[in-house]
Formats: structure tokens, C-alpha cells, sequence
């Protein structure tokens, strides 16, 4: 049994070293029991090493972790019936059915035989599944498997949910029925740590965020927060009704233009004063014959933050350098893929 | 060994080594012991093939499946379930068992049914089958436990141990013409005590005791599966 009130999650100068490379270096935090904790980073930033370390993969080098109070490794078998976990790839067995792969998850959970029967058709139902129920998982489309490696591990009705990129290469349907999935989970008191790299994702869903650098905790706090702390970042998008093809002349001379970014058929203009580039911009679209269907004026976005901390300047990559990518930043650390 | 011995097994190498007169031929398939069928009852050649399955079979699944877990990631599933790590590779280990009985009973009921062979010890022989292909498929599990995304990475390496192995366990020579240092090397191996456990039971005599045979197979399954849960554990470690 857990000890009352404990995190669910507790890490305490958590640091993995693989020979002389240093990919966690003594990192704290807490995850409240209940909580959606998203963990952003970006390539190699030591994210799924701490995950690893957290789901018992990997044992840390130096540092504690507790599961709702179970020391690693030493209790890490109690931990493990607390976890639920969601890796990147699915991992289904392939050769299985649906109800094969649910039963087989609640038989590795030593659940008895009636209830993992019970909750493999419940789960089979909750996921749309019911009706590929006896259908072997190989004929399943991606978004069916990564529905089943969801299913498989809600099977013994964890405590706490680690989801990897959980909606990476989904359709449009099947990623937003992940992540109601995943808040209707969390209605029901599941603590979920989500690690992902689409910032968008993360500032939807989760309550925390924190944000892994070269190994370190680089911030942490709640979306609003993050933001928050680099409020002098701000924009302004327009969009003109015009291809972007057709040759729109750059608006980053405009007087209190910081930087100039094309998004979709629009551009974002980072500045420190919108109200100075508001009537510069209607200036602009009067003397180039352009007619401005949308304009508004935009805080930061989680994005921005997480571009700010991992040293690549917000709003870096003007127009010019638009084939490079939003994300691709100064520094060209090739953004937050992986 | 004495001078006499010495010339035996002089004998018995070159028999197993050379070519035939063509030379066309490598060594095992050509030996003149094997291609005259000299000393190669049926009883003893049902023997000594159930021996030599039992140890492929047993030991080549290990890698297999553990290899292909690993790959499709099915093993992560398992190594971050609620089971001891000896528990989850004992588990693969009764995989392997089940594969090298099935197969290994195919020459036995060949040899029951064609050529009518004896069996002293019925008894004996179910249990050795499966103690043997515990131990054999132990030393697969461990093979497997190489932090190997590749069977061939690891199906390599242990042929280079499989074989040697089978060359000093009394199959091709028996123990008691093998030089003293040969003989100590067959005791390190666990299909010398497979071999002679499963010869006790067919033709009810062998090198060693029975008894021998028969506690020193578990001894080296416990062996070899507590050799990969450490390699496993120094994985997790180390995080290859």
C-alpha cells in the first residue's frame, strides 16, 4: 500500500550517466497523485531516459525515485502494478487477437480469469473495439494499434499512465479520441505523465509542464505559467487574402517588428508594442493592394516558451528561412521531432 | 592417459578429421566411423541424436524469441510487468523446453516404431528429455540476454560455443576415449551429463552415474538462468 498523501510520483537528483555521457543530470521534481504532467524536450535532451528510469527500464546512476511512496528499484514490482505504460511504438502482439492481447496484458498483471475477461470486453467496448474483437491485431490500421496498446495497458486499472507521443502519426479522429481518452482518464483520478513533442498537445492537456534541456530541468509549471514568464514576447498574425505565392513583400522592415515568421498563408509578426505594428500592418496591405482577412494580436504560446528556454530564440526564423522550419531555430538543433 | 589411449584417440581424431579419398567432403559427414556405420547401433543412434536436438532446439529457441521480443518490443512490456526478472526468463526457458521435447521425441518414436529399440528406463528418459532441454534452453535464454537487436548477432557467437561443446560431450567419441584434457573440458559442458543421463536410460549403462547426471542438469539451468538475470540486471544498469 502506498503511504497516504504521497506524490505519485517523487524524483530526487535523478541523474543517468551512459560512460562519460551525462544524460540526466540530478534532476528533482514531484507529480501530484491526479495530475496530467507533460515532459518536453527536445532530441537527446534526456527525456526518454527519464522516463526509462521512471518506468524501471533503466536504473538511475545516482538519485531516488518513489512510485505513490515505493522506493526504485528496490520495490519495484509494487511500482510496477501501479504503471500503466504506453510506449512510442505499440507493442501488440501481433499474432493475437484484440481480446487476446487484452487478456494476455491482465494475465502478466495476475489479474484472476473472470476479471481480466470482464475488463478486456469492457476495455474492447471503451475503445471502439468490440467488433475486431476476435480479429488478429497484424490486419489493425495504426490508429486501431494504438488504441489496443492503450487499452493493454489500462487493463489492471493503474494508478498512473506514462504515454509516449501517445498520439504521434494518428489521424485527425483517432488523435482526439486519445486525448479525451486521456482526460477522461484523468477525470477518473489517474495521474498521467505525458511525453511528448507536439507542444500543442501538452498545452491542451496537461495541468504541469516541464520542460528537459541537456539533461536538466530547464522550467516547470502550469502552461499559463510558462507563458506568463516571457509575456514580452508577443504577436501579431495577419493574413492576407492573397497566395502566400504571389509574392507578398516582407513585413519585417515595419516599424516595431521584431522578427517575421510565415505561418500557413499568414504571417507572425513578433514584436514588443502590437499596438505600433497594428495600423503600420493596415498601411502595408493599403499600398500593396492587399486585403487583410484576419488579424490578431497573440500572447505566447507553450511553443515559444519551449523555443525561449531551449535557447532558440522566439520568432528566429524569418520568412526567408521559412524552409528550414518554425522550429529549426538558431542554433539548428532540429527542433523537437523524436 | 596411457600410450594406448593416446593411440586410440589418434585414431578417432583422424577418423574425424580427414577427408575421404576425394577429399571432397569435410570432416563430420565424412567420418569413416559414420560412413561405415561401425558401432552405430540403432539404439545408440537414436541416442545420440535425440541428445544433439535437445541441445539445438533448446538452445537456439532463447535467442529466437527473445531476440524478436526485443525487436518488436514486446519484451519492454514484459520487463516493465510486475514479474522478477528470473520468473520472466524462466517463462522463455519453458518455451524452448516445449519446442526441443516436441522435436526430440520425433527420433525416439522413429526409432520405437521403425527400428523396434529398447528403452531401459522409460521413466528416466521423460525426465532427462526435460531437465536436458531445461538446462539447453537456459543457456539460449542467456545467449539472449546479449543486449542484441539481431539473431544473427547472437546465433553466431554461440555457435562457436554450441559446437565445441558437442565435440567434447561424448556424442562423436565417447568420454572414456577422449584425452584427460578433453575429459575435463566434457565436464563443463551440460550435454556431456544430457548425453549421459539419456544413454542410461536407452541402453541402461554410462560414463558416470545416473544420479550424477541427473542433479547436475538443474544445477546448470539455475546456473545459466541466474547468469542472465545478471546480464539483464547489468543492462538495466549500464542501459546498453
Amino acid at each position: 500500500m502506498s503511504p497516504e498523501g504521497s506524490p505519485a510520483i517523487e524524483a530526487r537528483g535523478l541523474t543517468k550517466r551512459y560512460g562519460k555521457l551525462l544524460a540526466v543530470d540530478s534532476i528533482d521534481f514531484d507529480i501530484s497523485d491526479g495530475e496530467i504532467f507533460g515532459f518536453l524536450g527536445p532530441n537527446g535532451a534526456g527525456k526518454t531516459t527519464t522516463v526509462m528510469m521512471l518506468t524501471t527500464f533503466l536504473e538511475p546512476t545516482a538519485g531516488t525515485i518513489r512510485i505513490h511512496g515505493h522506493d526504485l528499484p528496490r520495490e519495484s514490482l509494487e511500482a510496477r502494478a501501479l504503471m500503466g505504460i504506453v510506449p512510442e511504438e505499440s507493442n501488440i502482439y501481433t499474432e493475437l487477437t484484440a481480446e487476446g492481447n487484452l487478456r494476455f496484458a491482465g494475465k502478466v498483471y495476475r489479474m484472476p480469469r473472470k476479471a481480466r475477461k470482464q475488463r478486456a470486453r469492457e476495455l474492447l467496448e471503451i475503445f471502439g473495439l468490440s467488433d475486431r474483437a476476435h480479429v488478429k491485431a497484424q490486419e489493425f490500421s495504426r490508429g486501431m494499434r494504438r488504441r489496443l496498446t492503450v487499452a493493454m495497458a489500462l487493463i489492471h486499472n493503474p494508478k498512473i499512465l506514462f504515454l509516449d507521443e501517445p498520439i504521434a502519426g494518428l489521424d485527425v479522429q483517432s488523435a482526439r479520441y486519445i486525448k479525451t481518452l486521456v482526460r477522461d482518464l484523468n477525470e477518473s483520478g489517474v495521474t498521467v505523465f505525458l511525453t511528448t513533442h507536439q507542444i500543442e498537445v501538452a498545452s491542451e492537456l496537461c495541468h504541469r509542464v516541464a520542460i528537459i534541456d541537456h539533461g536538466r530541468i530547464a522550467t516547470i509549471g502550469t502552461p499559463d505559467e510558462l507563458k506568463t514568464s516571457i509575456e514580452s514576447v508577443q504577436t501579431v498574425a495577419v493574413t492576407f487574402d492573397a497566395p502566400e505565392g504571389d509574392g507578398i513583400p516582407s513585413l519585417a522592415g515595419l516599424p516595431g517588428v521584431n522578427h517575421e515568421v510565415k505561418s500557413g498563408n499568414g504571417r507572425r509578426l513578433y514584436t514588443d508594442s502590437p499596438a505600433d505594428v497594428i495600423p503600420a500592418v493596415v498601411n502595408f496591405s493599403r499600398e500593396h493592394g492587399l486585403r487583410i482577412i484576419g488579424l490578431n494580436t497573440l500572447g505566447p504560446s507553450l511553443e515559444d516558451v519551449f523555443l525561449k528556454i531551449t535557447g532558440q530564440e522566439v520568432g528566429s526564423v524569418t520568412a526567408s528561412s521559412e524552409g528550414e522550419g518554425k522550429r529549426g531555430g538558431k542554433r539548428g538543433k532540429g527542433g523537437m521531432a523524436g | 592417459m596411457g600410450n594406448a589411449g593416446r593411440e586410440e584417440w589418434q585414431d578417432e581424431k583422424s577418423e574425424l578429421l580427414e577427408p575421404d579419398s576425394g577429399g571432397t567432403k569435410p570432416g563430420l559427414g565424412n567420418c569413416r566411423q559414420v560412413r561405415r556405420g561401425v558401432g552405430l547401433s540403432p539404439q545408440t543412434g537414436i541416442t545420440h541424436l535425440m541428445s544433439m536436438i535437445l541441445f539445438f532446439t533448446a538452445s537456439t529457441t532463447g535467442p529466437v524469441i527473445l531476440i524478436l521480443e526485443r525487436r518488436t518490443r514486446t519484451l519492454d512490456r514484459l520487463m516493465t510487468a510486475p514479474l522478477s526478472m528470473g520468473c520472466l526468463l524462466f517463462g522463455k526457458t519453458l518455451v524452448g523446453v516445449v519446442f526441443a521435447v516436441v522435436v526430440a521425441v520425433i527420433p525416439l518414436i522413429i526409432g520405437l516404431a521403425v527400428f523396434h529399440i529398447n528403452v531401459h528406463n522409460p521413466a528416466l528418459l521423460v525426465g532427462v528429455i526435460i531437465l536436458s532441454a531445461m538446462s539447453f534452453s537456459a543457456l539460449g535464454v542467456w545467449f539472449g540476454s546479449f543486449p542484441a537487436r539481431s539473431v544473427g548477432t547472437v546465433m553466431m557467437p554461440s555457435t562457436l560455443l554450441r559446437w565445441p561443446l558437442l565435440f567434447v560431450s561424448g556424442i562423436f567419441i565417447p568420454l572414456e576415449r577422449m584425452p584427460v584434457w578433453a575429459r575435463i573440458i566434457s565436464h563443463i559442458s551440460p550435454l556431456t551429463y544430457a548425453h549421459d543421463a539419456v544413454t542410461h536410460a536407452v541402453s541402461g549403462s554410462g560414463c558416470q552415474p545416473a544420479v550424477l547426471d541427473v542433479m547436475l542438469l538443474p544445477a546448470f539451468l539455475i546456473l545459466f538462468l541466474f547468469m542472465a538475470v545478471r546480464l539483464y540486471r547489468r543492462v538495466r544498469r549500464l542501459g546498453y
